[in-house]
Order: structure tokens, then C-alpha cells, then sequence
């Protein structure tokens, strides 16, 4: 089967409830993500404008068969996809927080950039399990978050994908924050 | 009607307080069971006074897709060289411990190939690779060669063991022998510098080491730019090359006349200087402050506590120097020899 047709019935297959759709649908679209993230990058490399969404766009376009698939295929590749972004990005943070090498013998001066990436990294990885614990609380406020902020969507379109209101996202969006700062706190107590 | 699970009276009460005034929260929430209105209480101080999630993980981003993971692998040969390790990476490249042909060890910077393309990288590049071939001296970071592999451009330079005197600074304080010393070094690198005409420009301690033998050697010239020795640049560097050399430089060690965006002269480097040996002797930074835009004022117009009076035992020579190398008016700051002659008869008289 030929990718496209094989994400198209991976999604289907997902939204009507078969979980082991997913394992298989999340490589595709975590390989295709970091693919058409890479070269977007290369083509801005002077500019940080990279946008989550429209590589979530550019790659439900490539991956699935955009004009055969229902609204709803649509907003399910929304939400892998988000949960792609969020995989690869705590990935790098982890792997950069673990390998960090050097130990000040180094012949180079880490500069102001690279201490807001440790720095971030560091955040990502904490944000990543505080929102592992809102998972379990409010499953719905945890996958806002992951939309809004590892995605990149807007309230609207955060909105749209879920099925929901956008006053409830927006008040699901404060809650949750507040709720995440909490956690975060509490954990490097 | 069915009532509300606790959470989700907590998340009810928790969007009607937002709406009401704290006097009025408080009525709302006495009504509530004791552990609920904790929570809404926990909920809401958390609300406010902090940036989580206001700005998207771009520098991770960036960091992701920008590096070749890894970078390199060990074997790799880059023109005569073998790559062995990667020991750091900086907003411009990588750098790798590397053996030559003898086995010596060499210190590899490499410029990440998709940034060759722009333009002002390889120039700066190139200038750190010429400004510092052009030295010959003990304190400065010695470059054995500057070419182009496949893996892209390269300086090969000597391997230093040490660290950088960020993290010596952060370990904590230094004993005043030392710090006479180290500064002493420091300055004589940086008097060798500009009497070949070479300002280096980004002084800070992250780009200055000592080495395992006690020898300090200053490195990262790259923004370093051939200019006279003493006097202002021509004008027409003063725009492209001063102002996004300054950005780029950290700001606590910037001069006033640097931040006002005039052209870089010795003066500037030796005031860099300064600010670094006050940290050096005293531990605290001379324009320390809360924000970016505090450190500003501070260096335009906040009096310097000399050094001696935060920490006993400077002694008076070093502290008077110091003080005047951190002077607002370049015209009126010592030059680098001079910094080193009092420092260097300083270290004498207390060996």
C-alpha cells in the first residue's frame, strides 16, 4: 500500500477506536515531521520562524489523501501529530540533558544560545511530566496544552480538533497552566 | 441536577474567582469544603508570575534541526586531522578534540556546513582563524592552521586543558595570589594583542582559560578584527561590524561607548578586562542588576564600588587600576601594557 493510503486507513482505523492504529501511524508521522522540519529550516536558518502548524499542514497533505479524508481523519492526524512534536522535542531536550559533555574542558566558550537551550530543555523535559500528571486528572486540558504549545495551533484551531468550544479552550489553557506551574513547582521542591 | 465531582468544582470555582476581586474571592471560596478551597487557593497563586508557556521551545527547535546529532564520528578525518571526540558546541560549529599525523592532540572548531552559506559566519570565522594566526604569545590561544574539509571550514588549534574562568568564578571565590596572577596574564595577552593591532573585542570569562599548568590563555577571536592600534575603526565598519559584534558580546562586559554604538577602540577591550578582573578579585560583577535594561544603567551611570571595599585584601595598586580601566571616559583608562606592569609588580611583591 502506498503511504498515503496506508495513513488514510490508519486514521480511520484510529477514530473508530482501534488503539493499535496509532503505534503504527505515529512513526510515519513523526519521520515525515522531523523530514519537512529539517528543510524548512534550511531554507530559514536566518530566522527562527519555524511554525509548528504549517508543518503539521504540510505534512497531513503529504501523508494523507487530503481530499478523500472526512473532517474527522483530519482532526485525529491533528492530534498525532502534536503528539509527534511533542515526542521529538522531549527527546531532544532529554538526550541533550544527558549527553551534555565537556565539563568546562572544552576549548570553546558555550555561548548565551546555548545556555537557553539547556535551558529549555530542562523546562520541556519538567513541562513533560507535569503534563503526564494532568493526563491523568483531565485528560482533555493536557491535550490542549500539548496542541497549543508543542503543536503550535491556535485556539481555534486547538478548538476545531478537539470538537470543543473556543471558550473552553481558552479556560481549559488557563487552568491548565496554572495547574502545570503548580506541579512544576511542587516537583523541584 | 448531578453534583459536581471535586475536581470539577475546583475548576468552577476556580473561573468564577478569576472574575472577582480578592475580598470577594475569599466569601466565594468560605463557602466551599476546606480541601477544595485549598486547591482553588494553590491554583490561583500559581496563576500569576511566571512565563511558562508563553513563548514556543524555539532555541530547542533551532538546536534540534540545526546540529547534526553527534556531529562527526570518531575516525573522521578532516584534511590531516582524525577526529577523536566532541567536546562542545557554540552558535557557530563544533568543536572537536582531534590528533594530527604525530598523534599530538589539536582542539578542532568546524563551521556547521549549512551556515556556510551565509556570509557573515565564514567572515567572522575567517577573521578568528586570521586575527589569531597572526599571534604568536603564551597567554593567546596558538592557531596551527585554517582550511576547508568536507566536513566544512576548519582551525586547527592547540589543545588546551582547563577551564574557562566562568566556571572557575562559579566554583567560587579565588584566592588574591591567583587572582593576581591570572590577571596579570590576562592583561599581558591582551597588551601583545593590541600591539598588533588586534581588538579582541568580546572579553568575558567564558573566553578566557586557565590552563591545568596555571598558564591563562585568551581565546575566541571571533570578533576580533584587524583595526589601528589606538583610535576609533574607519566609520564604515562602525555599522555592520560594531553593532552586531556588540550584540553578540555579552552585555555585562560591554563599555559604555560600545552600547552607545561607537566604533570599538583598545580602550573597549581593556574596560571588557576590567570588568572580568573586578569579578576576578571580588566575586561580584561590577554592573550586576536584575534585568538586561538595569545592567544598561549601570554601566552608563551607576557609580563602581572599588573592588578593595568588597573584599578585603585587594591590594590598593590592583584596585586602583582596576577601577580605572572600568572608567566611562576611554580617553581615561590605562592601556593594556600598563594594566599589566602595575598587575606584574604587584605579582612580583607577592611571590
Amino acid at each position: 500500500m502506498d503511504p498515503q493510503g496506508e495513513v488514510t486507513t490508519l486514521l480511520a482505523a484510529w477514530g473508530k477506536g482501534d488503539p493499535s492504529a496509532l503505534n503504527k501511524l505515529m512513526p510515519l508521522v513523526f519521520a515525515e515531521l522531523y523530514r519537512i522540519a529539517r528543510r524548512v529550516w534550511n531554507q530559514h536558518q536566518q530566522n527562527n520562524t519555524l511554525q509548528p502548524t504549517a508543518l503539521i499542514n504540510e505534512a497531513y497533505l503529504k501523508l494523507a489523501h487530503a481530499e478523500s479524508a472526512s473532517f474527522q481523519d483530519r482532526c485525529h492526524f491533528f492530534a498525532v501529530a502534536c503528539t509527534a512534536m511533542r515526542q521529538i522535542l522531549v527527546n531532544h531536550a532529554k538526550s541533550r540533558l544527558t549527553d551534555k559533555r565537556g565539563g568546562g574542558r572544552a576549548n570553546v566558550s558555550l555561548d548565551e544560545v546555548q545556555q537557553a537551550v539547556d535551558q529549555e530543555a530542562a523546562e520541556i523535559v519538567a513541562l513533560h511530566e507535569a503534563l503526564e500528571a494532568l493526563q491523568t486528572v483531565d485528560p482533555r486540558k493536557s491535550k490542549v496544552v500539548e496542541m497549543r504549545y508543542f503543536g503550535g495551533l491556535s485556539v481555534e484551531e486547538t478548538a476545531e480538533a478537539l470538537g470543543v468550544s473556543i471558550g473552553t479552550v481558552n479556560r481549559d489553557w488557563r487552568l491548565a497552566r496554572s495547574w502545570l506551574i503548580r506541579q512544576m513547582n511542587r516537583e523541584s521542591l | 441536577m448531578n453534583p459536581d465531582t471535586p475536581w470539577e468544582q475546583i475548576e468552577r470555582l476556580y473561573h468564577e474567582a478569576l472574575e472577582l476581586s480578592v475580598h470577594e474571592r475569599k466569601a466565594m471560596l468560605a463557602r466551599a469544603s476546606s480541601a477544595v478551597r485549598e486547591e482553588v487557593e494553590s491554583l490561583l497563586d500559581a496563576d500569576s508570575g511566571s512565563g511558562l508557556l508563553s513563548t514556543p521551545p524555539i532555541h530547542l527547535a533551532a538546536d534540534l534541526l540545526n546540529g547534526q546529532p553527534g556531529g562527526l564520528a570518531p575516525g573522521h578525518p578532516v584534511a590531516d586531522y582524525e577526529v577523536e571526540s566532541l567536546i562542545g558546541f557554540g552558535g557557530m560549529g563544533e568543536v572537536y578534540l582531534a590528533r594530527d599525523t604525530a598523534g599530538k592532540p589539536v582542539a578542532l572548531k568546524i563551521l556547521r556546513r549549512h551556515l556556510i552559506a551565509n556570509a557573515q559566519a565564514v567572515d567572522r570565522f575567517e577573521t578568528e582563524a586570521r586575527a589569531a594566526s597572526a599571534l604568536r604569545h603564551p597567554n593567546i590561544v596558538t592557531v596551527y592552521e585554517f582550511g576547508e574539509s568536507d566536513a566544512g571550514l576548519f582551525i586547527a588549534m592547540e589543545w588546551l586543558d582547563g577551564s574557562t574562568f566562568r566556571a572557575i568564578m562559579n566554583a567560587g571565590e579565588v584566592e588574591i595570589a591567583h587572582a593576581i596572577d591570572w590577571a596579570s596574564q590576562a592583561a599581558r595577552a591582551l597588551s601583545a594583542a593590541h600591539a598588533a593591532g588586534i581588538l579582541h573585542r568580546d572579553i568575558k570569562p567564558e573566553n578566557i582559560m586557565l590552563c591545568k599548568d596555571g598558564v591563562v590563555k585568551i581565546l575566541d577571536f571571533g570578533l576580533a578584527r584587524h583595526g589601528r592600534p589606538v583610535g576609533p575603526e574607519p566609520s564604515s565598519m562602525g555599522s555592520s561590524g560594531t553593532i552586531s559584534g556588540s550584540l553578540s558580546g555579552t552585555l555585562l562586559y560591554m563599555s559604555p561607548e560600545i552600547l552607545r554604538g561607537e566604533p570599538a577602540t583598545s580602550a573597549s577591550d581593556v574596560f571588557s578586562l576590567g570588568a572580568f578582573l573586578y569579578e576576578l578579585f571580588c566575586g561580584k560583577h561590577p554592573f550586576a542588576a536584575e534585568t538586561p535594561l538595569d545592567v544598561l544603567e549601570a554601566i552608563e551611570c551607576r557609580p563602581v564600588i572599588p573592588a578593595g571595599s568588597m573584599r578585603a585584601g585587594v591590594p590598593l595598586e590592583a584596585d586602583r587600576v582596576i577601577l580605572q580601566m572600568l572608567d566611562r571616559e576611554p580617553d581615561s583608562r590605562p592601556a593594556a601594557k600598563e594594566v599589566w606592569e602595575v598587575l606584574g609588580q604587584q605579582r612580583t611583591g607577592w611571590l
